[in-house]
C-alpha cells in the first residue's frame, strides 16, 4: 500500500516537472522571438512575463517561512539580550517600540539608596494604574533599601522583599519580556542588572458578564461569556470544581498572538480527541484570529458541508454539560463563543432549557425544534410539487381554492417561491445588523408592503406568502441550523422545480449520505439519531428523565461512561 | 483522482434520474381545466357526443372568488379525441385528475359500456375512482346542464350525493373500478346507480333513483329505491338508513322508523337434495328514532313484536327484489354465482356455463335477525296528558 502511493505520488512530481520543463522552454522560445521585437508579439511577451511571475509565485509558496515576502514571522527578538547598562536596555525597548507612543518608559530611583536606578516600562491604557503607583513604584521609592537589602543579589532581593505584587517573575529571555510586556505586563529594569522583572499588571477593561443575546432562557443560569479568556475560564472553572479539570494554553495567530485554551476533564475526554485537536490547531498557520469562528472553520472536519462540525456556545452551563460529557472546549480570547468538539447533528436541537425544565415538556420542545427544521427545508419544495406536478394528491376544493389564488398571477410558482423566500432571508439579514429601532421599521414593511401589497397587486399568489410565513417562522425554531436551512430549502425547492416529489425526494436521501457520511473528530455526525435503544436514544429526538439517563452518550463518553450509579437509589 | 471519481458517479446518478421517473411535468396550477364531470351520449352526426363540465374559478380579488361551472359539447367517433378537441375551445388541455362523475346516457349504456369504461381504465390522465351514474333521462348532457342545489357545479353535487348516500343506502357508490370488477368476475354482473331529475321548487335538479342492472356490460334495466336497498342489503353494503317497523295493538297501528347502525349480511351457497340453494342471514343492529304514536312500545313484549314486524317486513321485500330480478331481468346482479364460485368452486365449475338459467330458478332462504338496540334519547313514548 505504502509503495503503491509513494509510486502515484512520485509519478505525480514527474508530471509536474514536466510542466515546469515545457513552461521553461516555452518561456526560452518566446525570449528568442523578443530578440526580433516585433509589434505583433507584445501580447506575447506580455503573458509570458505573467506565467514566469507564476512560477515564481510559486516557488515563493514553496518555501514561505524563508521568503521576506512571504508569510510573516516574528521580529528575531531571539537574538537581543539585555546589557548591564540600563540605557542601553531602555534603548533596545525603544528600538523595538519605535513609533509606538503609548510605551511608558518610567525612571525612578530609591530615595534611601540611590544607588538603585530603575526603569518601569508599560504600555498605557493596558495596565492597571493603582497596581503601578501604589505597588510597585511607590515601595521601589519610598523604602528605605540601604537596610535589611542585599545590594548584590539586588533584583532578587525585590522581588521578595519590596514589590507588592501576586505575579513577579525575573527573566533573561527577550522575548518571553517582550510579549509579556505587550500583554500589559510591567517590566522593572535594574541599572547594571541584565535580568529583568516582569511584574503582572494588566488592567484592561473589559464588558461585564451579561446574559448572552444569543440565546436567551426562562429557566436557568443567566450568565454568558465575555470577550476575556480568563473570565470565561473561571466562569466554568466555578461550575466544575474539580482538580481534574486540565487547561491547556496556546497562542494562535502569527500576528494577533491570540491565547486559546484547551479545556477538558481528565478521564473524561478522549485522548485521540485531544491529540487530533491539538495536531489540528498547531497547523494552523494565520496571522491572525478575531473570533473562535476562525478556528471553527479551520479545524472543521467537512469543510465544503452545511453543517457544523465544531460546537460553538455562549454559555458556561453549556460548556460545563459538554465537559461532563467526555468533550473538549477551546476558548479562544476575544470571543464569547466557546467551541466544542466532536459535535454530532443531535447538539443542535438541543438547548440548555431542556434539562433544566420538566422532562416532557422538554422532548415536546424538542421534538417541535426537528420536525421544525426538517418543516423549515420541505415545506415549499412540497408545496410546489403538489401545486405544479401532483394536482391529484390535492383534495379537490384544495385544488380550487389555491388555483383562485393563482388566477392573473404572472410569475411561475417556482420563481415565485423563490424570489418570496429571498426576501424573507434578505428582510432576516437586513433585521439582524439593524438597531432595534430601525428594525420596526423593516417589519412593518416586510409584513405590509410584501404581504398584502404583493398579493394585492397579482404579483404573487396568497398561498405563497403562508408558505413563506411558515417557512420563515420555522427556519428560527432551530438557531443552530439556521444557515444550512436556509440553503437547503433553496436546494430542494429546485430539486422539486425539476421532477416534482421525486426530485424533492432524491434531494433529501443525497442530504441523508451527506450527513451519514461526515465525522466531528472521528466521531459519526448522525451519532445516534437513528437508534431507538435506550440509552442511545436518551438524548436525540427526546430528553429522557434525568434518573434515567445513567450512562454518557455512545463513543464520546467512552472512557468513562457511568454518568449515575442509580437513578433514584431512595425509591426501593 | 477521488473528488473526480465522486463527481463522475453524481452526473451519472443525476442523469439517470431524468429518464427513469414517471409521466408527469411541471403545470401551473391555473393553467388547468380542471374537469368535474363528463356525460356521454350518442352523436347526432358521430358515435358520441361528450359534454364536460369544466369548473370556473371567476375572482374578483382574493375574497370574492366564485366558483362556477361551464359545459362543452363536443362530437366525435371515440372519447379521448373527442376530449382533446374541447382545447380548441377552452384553450387549456383537459385536466382529470379531479373529474367526479361520468354520466352515461341509457342509449349509449344499452349499447354497451365498455367502450366508454376502456379510456377511462385506461389512460393515465383519468382516475380509475371517477363514479359512474347512468342517466334515466332523455340524454346525459340535461343532467350536467343543470345548476344544483347546495353546489354550484353539478357534478360535485352528484358526488356529493351518492358520498352521503349512505345514510340513506337505497343507492350503490360504484367506481370505475368497482365497475371494472364486476364486469370482468364471473357469477356476479354490475350495478350502476340511476339518476333522473326532479322539479324542486320550478327547477330541475339531479336525483339519484335507484340503480342499473346490466348484462355484461349492456344495460337491461332499473331497480327503484326501495329495490335497490333491499339489494344492498344482500350484498352486505348497508352502511346506514331506515327500516319501519310496525306494531298492531288493539287501538290503532303505530310505527316505528328504526335507524340501523350496524349490519352484517352472509351469503352461504347451500346443496340441497342436490340443488343449489342459497342462503342469506342478515343480522341488523337498530335503534327506535321516531315511534308515531303516544302509546307505550317500549317495553320487552313491544320491541320483540316491533323485531318481528321489521323482520318480516324485510324478509318480504328482499324475496320480492330476488324475485323480480330472477323474473324481469335474469341476470346474477346479487353475485349468488360469485360466492358459489367462492365457497364451493367444483360445483361452480359444472354450472358456470349455464348458471343464468340455473340463477333464475334457485331458491333463496332468507333469514332476518333485527335486534333493537335503543330508543334513542328517549325511554317512552311523548305520553300526551291533559
Amino acid at each position: 500500500m505504502g509503495d503503491y502511493m509513494f509510486g502515484k505520488f512520485s509519478r505525480f512530481g514527474k508530471r509536474h516537472a514536466a510542466n515546469l520543463a515545457g513552461n521553461n522552454s516555452k518561456n526560452g522560445n518566446s525570449n528568442n522571438n523578443n530578440d526580433s521585437t516585433n509589434s505583433k508579439n507584445k501580447n506575447n511577451i506580455n503573458s509570458n512575463n505573467i506565467n514566469n511571475n507564476n512560477n515564481n509565485n510559486t516557488i515563493n509558496k514553496k518555501d514561505a517561512g524563508d521568503n521576506q515576502k512571504g508569510f510573516y514571522k516574528n521580529k528575531p527578538v531571539n537574538n537581543l539580550m539585555l546589557s548591564n547598562s540600563l540605557e542601553k536596555n531602555i534603548s533596545l525597548f525603544e528600538d523595538i517600540f519605535s513609533g509606538d507612543e503609548t510605551l511608558i518608559i518610567r525612571r525612578f530611583q530609591n530615595r534611601y539608596l540611590t544607588s538603585v536606578k530603575c526603569c518601569a516600562l508599560y504600555f498605557h491604557g493596558m495596565v492597571n494604574n493603582e497596581i503601578i503607583n501604589e505597588n510597585i513604584i511607590q515601595p521601589l521609592l519610598s523604602s528605605n533599601l540601604a537596610e535589611g537589602i542585599d545590594t548584590n543579589n539586588l533584583i532578587d532581593e525585590l522581588q521578595y522583599k519590596v514589590i507588592i505584587c501576586g505575579n513577579v517573575k525575573t527573566s533573561q529571555d527577550f522575548t518571553a519580556i517582550v510579549n509579556s510586556l505587550i500583554g500589559g505586563d510591567t517590566i522593572l529594569l535594574l541599572e547594571s542588572c541584565s535580568k529583568a522583572l516582569i511584574i503582572s499588571s494588566k488592567g484592561l477593561e473589559k464588558r461585564s458578564i451579561t446574559e448572552p443575546e444569543s440565546a436567551k432562557v426562562i429557566r436557568g443560569p443567566r450568565e454568558g461569556f465575555t470577550e476575556s479568556i480568563i473570565t470565561n475560564i473561571s466562569l466554568v472553572r466555578r461550575i466544575i470544581n474539580n482538580a481534574d479539570l486540565k487547561l491547556k494554553f496556546k497562542e494562535i495567530g502569527e500576528r494577533t498572538h491570540t491565547k486559546t485554551c484547551i479545556c477538558y476533564i481528565e478521564g473524561l475526554a478522549l485522548e485521540s480527541v485531544l491529540n487530533e485537536l491539538e495536531q489540528r490547531l498547531d497547523k494552523i498557520k494565520i496571522d491572525g484570529i478575531l473570533d473562535s469562528g476562525y478556528i471553527q472553520e479551520l479545524i472543521k472536519d467537512a469543510p465544503f458541508s452545511l453543517f457544523e462540525t465544531v460546537g460553538a456556545s455562549e454559555r458556561p452551563d453549556v460548556i460545563a454539560a459538554k465537559l461532563l460529557e467526555g468533550r473538549v472546549a477551546l476558548f479562544v480570547d476575544g470571543s464569547p463563543f466557546v467551541l466544542t468538539v466532536p459535535y454530532v447533528i443531535a447538539e443542535s436541537a438541543q438547548a440548555n432549557e431542556d434539562y433544566y425544565n420538566n422532562f416532557i415538556f422538554a422532548s415536546m420542545n424538542r421534538v417541535f425544534r426537528t420536525v421544525g427544521t426538517i418543516l423549515a427545508t420541505s415545506i415549499p419544495s412540497l408545496f410546489l410539487a403538489l401545486t405544479t406536478f401532483h394536482h391529484e394528491l390535492l383534495p379537490t376544493q384544495l385544488l380550487l381554492s389555491l388555483s383562485t389564488a393563482r388566477k392573473d398571477v404572472p410569475l411561475p410558482s417556482v420563481l415565485s417561491l423563490i424570489i418570496m423566500l429571498t426576501i424573507f432571508d434578505i428582510l432576516r439579514e437586513a433585521g439582524t445588523r439593524m438597531p432595534s429601532s430601525i428594525g420596526e421599521t423593516i417589519n412593518i414593511v416586510g409584513t405590509l408592503v410584501l404581504g398584502e401589497a404583493a398579493v394585492q397587486a397579482k404579483l404573487v399568489s396568497a398561498p405563497v406568502i403562508i408558505v413563506t410565513a411558515i417557512t420563515g417562522i420555522l427556519t428560527l425554531m432551530n438557531k443552530n441550523l439556521i444557515l444550512s436551512t436556509v440553503v437547503l430549502r433553496f436546494l430542494f425547492l429546485i430539486a422539486s422545480s425539476i421532477l416534482g416529489i421525486y426530485g424533492f425526494t432524491f434531494a433529501f436521501i443525497l442530504l441523508i449520505i451527506h450527513l451519514m457520511s461526515i465525522r466531528s473528530f472521528g466521531v459519526p455526525y448522525m451519532l445516534d439519531i437513528t437508534s431507538i435503544k435506550d440509552h442511545n436514544a436518551q438524548d436525540t429526538w427526546i430528553r429522557a428523565p434525568w434518573w434515567t439517563m445513567t450512562l454518557r452518550p455512545k463513543i464520546i463518553g467512552m472512557k468513562n461512561r457511568i454518568r449515575q450509579s442509580s437513578g433514584r437509589p431512595w425509591r426501593k | 483522482m477521488k473528488c473526480c471519481k465522486k463527481i463522475l458517479v453524481l452526473i451519472t446518478v443525476l442523469l439517470n434520474i431524468i429518464p427513469l421517473n414517471g409521466c408527469w411535468n411541471y403545470r401551473e396550477i391555473d393553467q388547468l381545466a380542471i374537469v368535474a364531470g363528463i356525460a356521454i351520449d350518442k352523436g347526432i352526426n358521430e358515435k358520441f357526443s361528450i359534454t364536460v363540465e369544466i369548473v370556473e374559478i371567476t375572482s374578483g380579488g382574493t375574497a370574492q372568488s366564485e366558483t362556477t361551472s361551464k359545459i362543452i359539447t363536443f362530437e366525435g367517433k371515440t372519447i379521448f379525441d373527442t376530449s382533446r378537441h374541447v382545447i380548441s375551445v377552452s384553450g387549456k388541455k383537459l385536466y382529470w385528475g379531479h373529474a367526479k362523475i361520468a354520466i352515461i346516457s341509457q342509449e349509449i349504456a344499452t349499447q354497451g359500456v365498455v367502450q366508454v369504461l376502456d379510456w377511462f381504465s385506461r389512460d393515465a390522465e383519468t382516475r380509475a375512482d371517477i363514479k359512474i351514474v347512468i342517466s334515466k333521462e332523455h340524454s346525459a348532457k340535461d343532467i350536467l346542464a343543470t345548476k344544483g342545489l347546495t353546489e354550484k357545479v353539478t357534478s360535485f353535487e352528484i358526488n356529493e350525493i351518492l358520498n352521503s348516500h349512505q345514510s340513506l343506502s337505497d343507492t350503490p357508490k360504484v367506481e370505475v373500478w368497482m365497475f371494472n370488477n364486476r364486469l370482468v368476475a364471473k357469477g356476479i354482473s354490475p350495478i350502476a346507480p340511476a339518476i333522473d331529475l326532479k322539479q324542486i321548487n320550478g327547477e330541475s335538479v339531479p336525483h339519484i333513483t335507484g340503480c342499473a342492472i346490466f348484462d355484461g356490460d349492456r344495460l337491461i334495466g332499473f331497480l327503484d329505491n326501495n329495490d335497490t336497498k333491499s339489494m344492498l342489503f344482500i350484498l352486505n353494503e348497508i352502511k346506514g338508513g331506515v327500516i319501519i317497523a310496525e306494531s298492531c295493538t288493539e287501538n290503532e297501528k303505530t310505527t316505528a322508523s328504526c335507524e340501523i347502525f350496524r349490519n352484517k349480511t352472509k351469503v352461504k351457497p347451500v346443496i340441497n337434495n342436490g340443488n343449489i340453494e342459497m342462503d342469506i342471514n342478515i343480522e341488523t343492529d337498530v335503534a327506535i328514532d321516531e315511534i308515531s304514536s303516544s302509546e307505550n312500545i317500549i317495553n320487552v313484549d313491544t320491541v320483540k313484536k316491533l323485531e318481528a314486524s321489521a323482520e318480516k317486513i324485510l324478509k318480504d321485500r328482499i324475496e320480492s327484489v330476488i324475485a323480480k330480478v330472477q323474473s324481469d331481468f335474469g341476470v346474477d346482479a346479487f353475485g349468488f354465482g360469485a360466492k358459489l364460485y367462492e365457497n364451493k368452486p367444483k360445483i361452480w365449475n359444472l354450472v358456470a356455463d349455464s348458471w343464468k338459467d340455473k340463477f333464475k330458478d334457485l331458491k333463496v332462504n332468507v333469514n332476518v335477525k333485527v335486534n333493537i338496540i335503543n330508543s334513542a334519547m328517549l325511554a317512552k313514548p311523548l305520553e300526551v296528558n291533559d
